[in-house]
């Protein structure tokens, strides 16, 4: 059988009940979705299948044939990330980066099913499934709300250097 | 000092929301054997058969490790320390918690594994259970630990004492004696990724460990001791670590790889399972802390007896040591002139504990902060009034002899309330950590310094 992954498409030896996630990980070797629980339960895994967020641990190979999966390394790549990507980036909302790709994924997913800004409540149904153990979440659902009203810019909430004073900036940093 | 204050990106930002950041998991080797286990089923047990022939008769199988395969196979993670080891590897004879490892498995595929674990014949004899720490000193326990239920090994001491000053001096002064008992319970971790470990045989002789670890020189030191061999025989790659919060300190994958890598003489790969995290990875303890404070009427904190209970678990592992850091905490960050601590880390049949997040400290400062505010509402006393007077300033000295030259438990007291909106009397607002004097420097504290040497 076939899927298309990022665009590309591969012809897959996988047997047809293998979990997605497999497919994806030891076949395809695309390792952004992690094997967090593989149970359904902590949201590591997610990818979109015809732009709706699923969970690929729980999703055999035969149920997606011929459909379209998205993955994180699908939205944006490191020189033009996506919206919700330069988002997490700039406002911390990545920390050891293990939820990230579920986080980012289904974000991506309720920011287009919307067409436009998504308030918190929004953010907190559509990120229920997915567990972050580091931030706390604020720092996240902050990061999808800025992204859904096109605000990706670094944040600056650090008063502007004085005159004279030494530029603490790293070059080419984004922040 | 250029970043000091500035906001930085992360410099694994970038990775991270690309999802091209390389975890243990992501990292590939040809061909790569698959790793499982076979845990016990119970809580306390002796092992009365164990027999591998028939998972090595299964297609896939390559390589199967019991005790009899490790070098050596009792270790202790604080031995470098002198503490002592206490805890196989592989379990030996007995089992003393559900999940302890027993034997592993590395073949072709994860389900060729786990098909060889459910097929190593194996019979135990059940044997009584101990899980409340509060029982661990009762003789008439079941007895868990090679060393009782009591690690013994605090000097000339079973359990980690602080004395100072006069204890009882300070009770038959008291107005009130507070009494507390706090029980912070077990936690665990729950990192996104589970425990995983990829081992490597280099064709150098080396063996190449991709460690999730988060305490990289410890699992070196722990792997080469199982194995007896010198450090330069490994090579541990760590990097981006999926979460820790403390239950990534203990080696528990890495040592069981490498052997059965060095087996199998292929790379092999040990991803626990979530329901394996649960059971088997090593949780944040739970305690029994009890507390009196002998105190006065305005609210002068004159002499504290404390007793702790900590769950180990079934083995020592870090334990010695995070009752050591909470013995140094025990009286919070405030000064109290006499002292008796006694902290006793308890052997029990639960999974062994270690560090999360401020190991051994969080339980104290929970019971120390909540029992202050049990003594202000029975003193009838603001609490804020009695942490501040009472807060370390310089010249006072810690429970274990330290003279503080510059304490900031007034500064921090100050600064929390005000970030939390709690508008102070203009008399607290003006303290500072300066050495004691007036009505700040009571008689029992003049006398304290004088031993100290310090001060009036």
């Amino acid at each position: 059988m076939t899927l298309i992954v990022n665009g590309v498409e591969h012809e897959i030896s996988s047997p047809s009940l293998t979990a997605l996630l497999h497919v994806l990980r030891e076949e395809l070797e695309i390792m952004s979705p992690k094997a967090g629980c593989q149970q359904g339960g902590c949201g590591t895994c997610t990818v979109l299948v015809d732009g709706e967020p699923r969970r690929s641990c729980l999703t055999p190979l035969a149920t997606v044939e011929g459909a379209t999966i998205t993955t994180l390394e699908g939205l944006g790549q490191a020189e033009e990330l996506s919206p919700v990507q330069a988002a997490f980036h700039n406002r911390y909302a990545a920390q050891c980066g293990f939820c990230t790709p579920g986080m980012i994924v289904a974000a991506t997913a309720l920011i287009e099913r919307k067409g436009g800004a998504v308030d918190r409540d929004e953010v907190l149904d559509a990120l229920g499934g997915h567990y972050c153990r580091c931030t706390g979440y604020v720092k996240i659902v902050d990061a999808v709300m800025a992204a859904s009203r096109g605000e990706v810019e670094p944040v600056a909430d650090l008063p502007a250097p004085e005159e004279g004073e030494p530029d603490v900036l790293v070059k080419g940093s984004p922040a | 000092m250029k970043a000091v204050g500035a906001r930085l990106p992360r410099y694994d930002g970038v990775g991270h929301v690309t999802g091209r950041t390389q975890y243990v998991d992501d990292v590939r080797v040809g061909r790569t054997l698959w790793v499982k286990a076979l845990r016990s089923p119970h809580h306390h047990a002796a092992i009365t058969k164990l027999d591998t022939s028939k998972a090595e008769a299964l297609k896939g199988v390559r390589a199967i490790i019991t005790a009899a395969d490790v070098p050596r196979n009792v270790y202790g993670h604080l031995e470098g320390l002198g503490v002592p080891g206490d805890e196989p590897l592989l379990a030996d004879g007995e089992v003393r918690y559900k999940g302890q490892p027993i034997a592993a498995v590395a073949a072709e595929s994860e389900e060729a594994a786990q098909a060889a674990v459910e097929v190593i014949e194996i019979a135990f004899e059940e044997k009584p259970t101990l899980f409340d720490i509060r029982l661990a000193l009762d003789p008439e326990a079941p007895q868990i630990h090679q060393w009782g239920n009591v690690y013994p090994h605090y000097g000339p001491y079973n359990h980690r004492r602080v004395r100072k000053g006069d204890i009882d001096w300070a009770f038959e002064q008291a107005d009130t004696i507070v009494e507390g008992v706090y029980r912070p319970q077990a936690i665990e971790q729950m990192p996104m990724e589970t425990q995983v470990c990829l081992a490597v045989p280099e064709a150098s002789g080396r063996l190449t460990i991709y460690s999730c670890t988060q305490a990289m020189y410890f699992s070196m030191g722990v792997v080469a001791a199982h194995l007896e061999v010198p450090l330069n025989k490994l090579k541990l790659v760590g990097g981006t670590v999926g979460g820790g919060f403390g239950g990534k300190v203990d080696t528990a994958s890495d040592t069981i790889c490498a052997l059965l890598a060095l087996k199998a003489r292929h790379a092999v790969k040990w991803r626990w399972t979530r329901e394996e995290e649960f059971l088997a990875s090593s949780t944040r303890a739970a305690w029994h802390i009890e507390i009196a404070d002998a105190v006065t009427s305005d609210g002068w904190i004159l002499g504290r007896r404390m007793v702790t209970l900590h769950d180990s678990g079934a083995y020592a592992r870090f334990s010695p040591y995070g009752v050591t850091k909470h013995a140094f905490h025990h009286s919070g960050a405030y000064t109290i002139p006499n002292l008796r601590f006694d902290g006793f880390v308890c052997f029990t049949n639960r999974v062994p504990t270690t560090a999360m997040r401020g190991f051994g400290v969080t339980s104290v400062s929970f019971a120390v902060e909540t029992h202050l505010t049990r003594v202000a509402s029975v003193l009838g006393i603001d609490p804020w009034e009695l942490r501040l007077r009472n807060a370390n300033r310089i010249g006072d000295t810690s429970g274990n002899g330290v003279v503080m030259h510059d304490p900031s438990t007034v500064a921090v007291t100050l600064a929390a309330a005000e970030r939390v909106g709690i508008e102070l009397p203009a008399e607290y607002r003006q303290m500072t950590s300066d050495a004691r004097s007036g009505e700040l420097l009571p008689e029992h504290l003049v006398a304290q310094q004088r031993l100290n040497g310090e001060g009036a």
